[in-house]
C-alpha cells in the first residue's frame, strides 16, 4: 500500500516538477506566430529577427500553428501578437465573404473589417502574391495546347486531380473553381502539401493545386495553367498584428513597414526553394533575405546548413542542442499530463469503487474522451485556453485519465474477492480492506494502467506541435512539410525512444509494487 | 439446560421477491456447543451463518448474541470478537503466515510482542513449526496449511464464538480426515461455542453435537446425532443419513 502510494506520488511528482521548464518566461515580449507551411514560418522567422535586430523587444517564436484557424483564434485572443496572413485567406476564410478579383478591394476589404471587428491591423503587404494556381507535369501535356484553365476544362473529365485538404474544402479553392469554370475530374484525391508533387512527378495524379511562390515548381517541370476568368482571390502576403501590441510598442508599426513590398514572387519561391529543396534552417534563410534587404548586417555566425544528404545520425547529431530542447519539453508536457492524470484518475477510480452504481456509466464516458482526435481535441482547446502548453497539456491530460481510471476501478473491485470476504468477516473496516487488502492487490494492475497512459501520452504528446507547445511533433511535422525522412525521423526516432523508456521505467515500478505472495 | 449464546427467532431472508432462503428458521446454539448446519447447496445455511456475526441480516425475525440483537450491535465490534474459518482459507495473499494469524489482535489494537507470542502459541496449537511457517506466504503453503493458519487466525484473539463456513471443503479426503481429527481434539480442550456449516453427512455426525438440517430455507429437524440416527423426523433426514459411509460413526 505504501509502495502504491509511494509509486503514485513520486511518478507524478517526478513528471509534475521534474523537467525544467524555460518556456515559461514573464518578460515583455512579442509572439510571433505562423502557420505550419514553410513560407509563413519564414515570413514569422524576418518579423521575429528584424524585430530582435531593431528594438529592445525580446520575440517568443510560436511557429508552426495548426492552419489558418488555429493562428486567427491565437492572435484574436491574445496568445500571439503577430503572424504572416494573406489578404485572400482573409476575406474568404475568415471573414466568409465571397471571393475578389482586385487585390485593392480585398485588402481595403479586409483592412477595414479586421479592425472594426477585433481591433488587428493588417500592415502594408510584403509586395507578393502566394495566390493558389493549378498545375500540370508538363509530360502530360504533349499533344494537349494546355495554357489555361479554360484549356483544362476540355481534357479535365479523363484527368486525375490532387489537392490538399485545405484546397478541396475552402470556397475560393476547388468548390468555387469547379463552378466558376465548369470544371470536373476523372477522380479527386486529397493529399497531403508535399505528396502531390511527387505523386504527379510520378503520374499518379495529373493535376494539383500549388502556391504560385513554391519552391519546387523550380525543381519540377510543370506547367502552371493561367487562371484567365481570374477566378482565384489575390492573396497578398502581409503582417497581421493585434491593435494593443501596436499601441503598447508603436515601434513596431515603423519597424515592420520597412518590409512592405520589399519581395516579389521570384525572391520568395527561390527563398522557399532553400527552404523546401535545400533542407536550410529557417533561421538562416531569413537572416540571409534580410541581409540582401540590408535590413540588417550578416555576420556570418548562423548555423550552417545541414542537407539532408548526410546521415540521420550526423544530422541528429548536428542538431543535438535543438533537439535535447524538444526531447525537453516533450517530457515536460507529457510529464504534467501524466501526473496530473494520477492526480485525478485515482482519486476517481477510488470513489468509483465506493459508487459502483454510477462507475460504469462514467467510466464509459471517460473513454469517449479516447475516441475523439487527437487533432480535433486540440483544436477544441484553442477557444478556450489559447496556443501553447496550457491547452496541449489538458488534451494530453483528458486522454490519459481513461488507462489510469479503469485499471484502479477494475483492479480495486476485483482485487482476491476471497481475501476480502475474510477481511470484513475478520472485523476489518471498510477503509481497513481498502487500505491493507483492495490497494496493496490492486496496485500492480493501477500501476500497469499508469503505464499504458504514459506510453499513450509520449505518443500523443508529438501532436502538441500543431498548437505550438513544441515537444518532438515539431521536427516531426517540419519534416512532413518538407517530405523529409531525415528531419521525420529526426523527431519520431526519440519519441518512439522515450516512449520505450517510459515503457520500461513504469514496468519496473509495476514489478516494484507487486505485493510479495501474488 | 443452559442459556442460548445464540438464537434466531422466526428468521426470514428473501433475496428479491419470491427468492426466499430460509423461511421461519427458530434455532438456538447453547454455551460450549458443537452447532452443525447441514444441507445441500441453495438451503440456506451459509446465509444463516453469516447472520450470526452481521455480514447479513434477516428479512424478518431476530438474530440474537447474548441476548442482544445482531442489528443493534456494532459489526466491526462484533466480528471481531467472533471467529471465522471459510472455506477456502480466505488468507490475505500479501500478508506472511506471521501477519494473518495476527490480523485480529492488530485490529484490537495489542502490542506486537504480545502479537508474535499468541501467533506462535496458536501455530503450535494447530501443529505448525512456527519457525518454519511464520514468514511464509499463503501461496507456499499446501492446502491443508493453509486451513490450519486460517483456524489459527479466527482463534488468535480467543473469540467466546467461532463460525466456520464448509471449513473442511476443499481439502482433498486424506488431509480432510487429519484436519477433521485435530479439530475433535481442539474442541475438547478449547470449549468454544461452534455453529459449522456443511454439506457432508459423516463429517456432521462425527463433529457436531448437535445437527441442525436445512432443506429450502427450512429447519427439519434439530438434535443429537443420536437422535437423528434413531428418530430422523422427516424422509428428507433418512435420505441424508444413507448417504453416509459405512462403520464410521459408533
Amino acid at each position: 500500500m505504501t509502495r502504491l502510494l509511494h509509486s503514485l506520488c513520486f511518478t507524478a511528482l517526478v513528471f509534475v516538477a521534474l523537467p525544467p521548464m524555460p518556456v515559461f518566461s514573464q518578460e515583455a515580449h512579442i509572439i510571433v506566430g505562423s502557420k505550419n507551411f514553410m513560407e509563413n514560418k519564414l515570413l514569422a522567422e524576418i518579423f521575429a529577427q528584424l524585430i530582435e535586430a531593431r528594438t529592445d523587444l525580446s520575440v517568443e517564436r510560436r511557429l508552426g500553428l495548426a492552419g489558418t484557424q488555429v493562428c486567427f483564434e491565437a492572435l484574436r485572443t491574445g496568445a500571439i501578437d503577430l503572424y504572416p496572413e494573406y489578404t485572400g485567406t482573409g476575406l474568404v476564410s475568415i471573414l466568409q465573404q465571397p471571393p475578389t478579383g482586385d487585390p485593392r478591394t480585398a485588402l481595403n476589404t479586409v483592412r477595414a473589417e479586421f479592425l472594426q471587428r477585433w481591433d488587428l491591423w493588417w500592415l502594408n503587404p510584403l509586395g507578393f502574391e502566394n495566390a493558389y494556381a493549378l498545375a500540370v507535369p508538363r509530360a502530360r501535356t504533349t499533344g494537349i495546347p494546355l495554357r489555361t484553365i479554360s484549356d483544362l476544362v476540355k481534357v479535365a473529365p479523363s484527368l486525375k486531380g490532387g489537392f490538399g485538404y485545405e484546397f478541396i474544402n475552402r470556397p475560393d479553392g476547388l468548390p468555387g473553381l469547379e463552378t466558376r469554370y465548369g470544371l470536373t475530374f476523372q477522380l479527386v484525391q486529397a493529399m497531403q502539401q508535399s505528396l502531390k508533387y511527387q505523386a504527379a512527378a510520378a503520374g499518379e495524379i495529373d493535376v494539383l493545386d500549388v502556391y504560385t511562390t513554391d519552391g519546387r515548381l523550380a525543381e519540377y517541370d510543370f506547367v502552371v495553367l493561367e487562371d484567365d476568368l481570374l477566378f482565384f482571390p489575390p492573396y497578398e502576403a502581409s503582417g497581421l498584428i493585434r491593435g494593443s501590441t501596436l499601441a503598447q510598442h508603436p515601434e513596431l508599426g515603423a519597424i515592420l513597414g520597412l518590409l512592405a513590398n520589399a519581395f516579389d514572387a521570384g525572391i520568395m519561391r527561390q527563398l522557399n526553394y532553400r527552404l523546401q529543396e535545400g533542407g536550410e534552417p529557417v533561421e538562416v534563410v531569413a537572416r540571409d533575405a534580410l541581409s540582401a534587404l540590408h535590413l540588417f548586417a550578416s555576420d556570418d555566425a548562423g548555423t550552417q546548413p545541414v542537407s539532408h544528404q548526410e546521415g540521420l545520425l550526423a544530422y541528429m547529431w548536428a542538431k543535438r542542442t535543438d533537439l535535447g530542447r524538444r526531447i525537453i519539453e516533450h517530457l515536460t508536457l507529457a510529464g504534467l499530463a501524466l501526473g496530473l492524470g494520477i492526480l485525478l484518475a485515482v482519486p476517481l477510480g477510488l470513489l468509483l469503487e465506493r459508487q459502483q452504481a454510477i462507475a460504469e456509466p462514467v467510466i464509459r464516458g471517460i473513454g469517449l474522451t479516447q475516441t475523439i482526435p487527437s487533432i480535433a481535441l486540440l483544436a477544441f482547446m484553442i477557444p478556450v485556453f489559447g496556443i501553447g502548453i496550457l491547452p496541449a497539456v489538458i488534451a494530453l491530460w483528458i486522454y490519459s485519465l481513461f488507462p489510469i481510471v479503469r485499471n484502479t476501478y477494475s483492479g480495486l473491485r476485483d482485487a482476491a474477492p476471497q481475501a476480502v470476504e475474510s477481511a470484513r468477516a475478520l472485523g476489518m473496516t471498510e477503509w481497513q480492506i481498502l487500505h491493507w487488502v483492495r490497494l496493496p492487490l490492486a496496485a500492480p494492475v493501477i500501476m500497469a494502467g499508469v503505464r499504458t497512459a504514459g506510453v499513450i501520452t509520449v505518443g500523443t504528446t508529438t501532436l502538441a506541435a500543431f498548437i505550438g507547445a513544441g515537444g518532438l511533433g515539431v521536427p516531426i511535422v517540419a519534416g512532413l512539410q518538407m517530405a523529409n525522412t531525415t528531419v521525420i525521423l529526426s523527431g519520431a526516432l526519440p519519441a518512439a525512444a522515450l516512449a520505450l523508456l517510459i515503457d520500461g521505467f513504469l514496468g519496473r515500478v509495476e514489478t516494484w509494487v507487486r505485493p510479495r505472495g501474488i | 439446560m443452559k442459556p442460548p449464546v445464540l438464537s434466531t427467532r422466526d428468521v426470514s431472508k428473501e433475496f428479491g421477491p419470491g427468492v426466499r432462503v430460509l423461511d421461519h428458521v427458530d434455532l438456538e446454539v447453547v454455551e460450549g456447543e458443537t452447532l452443525v448446519l447441514i444441507g445441500e447447496s441453495g438451503s440456506g445455511k451459509t446465509t444463516l451463518l453469516r447472520m450470526f456475526n452481521g455480514l447479513t441480516h434477516p428479512s424478518s425475525g431476530e438474530v440474537r448474541i447474548h441476548h442482544e440483537p445482531v442489528r443493534v450491535k456494532d459489526p466491526i465490534n462484533l466480528r471481531r470478537r467472533v471467529g471465522y474459518v471459510q472455506q477456502d482459507a480466505g488468507l490475505l495473499p500479501h500478508w506472511t503466515v506471521e501477519e494473518n494469524v495476527g490480523l485480529v489482535p492488530l485490529l484490537l489494537g495489542w502490542k506486537p510482542e504480545q502479537r508474535t507470542n499468541r501467533v506462535r502459541e496458536l501455530l503450535d496449537l494447530v501443529h505448525l513449526d512456527p519457525q518454519q511457517f511464520r514468514a511464509r506466504y499463503p501461496i507456499e503453503l499446501s492446502g491443508g496449511q493453509r486451513q490450519r493458519v486460517a483456524f489459527a487466525r479466527a482463534l488468535a484473539a480467543d473469540p467466546g464464538i467461532v463460525l466456520l463456513d464448509e471449513p473442511f471443503g476443499a481439502l482433498d479426503a486424506i488431509t480432510r480426515y487429519e484436519l477433521q481429527r485435530q479439530f475433535l481434539s481442539l474442541k475438547q480442550r478449547l470449549n468454544k461455542t461452534m455453529v459449522m456449516v456443511t454439506h457432508d453427512i459423516d463429517e456432521a455426525l462425527q463433529l457436531g453435537d448437535r445437527i441442525a438440517v436445512l432443506k429450502e430455507g427450512r429447519l427439519l429437524q434439530t438434535g443429537t446425532p443420536a437422535d437423528l440416527l434413531n428418530a430422523p423426523a422427516h424422509d428428507y433426514v433418512v435420505q441424508l443419513l444413507r448417504h453416509r459411509s459405512r462403520g464410521e460413526h459408533a
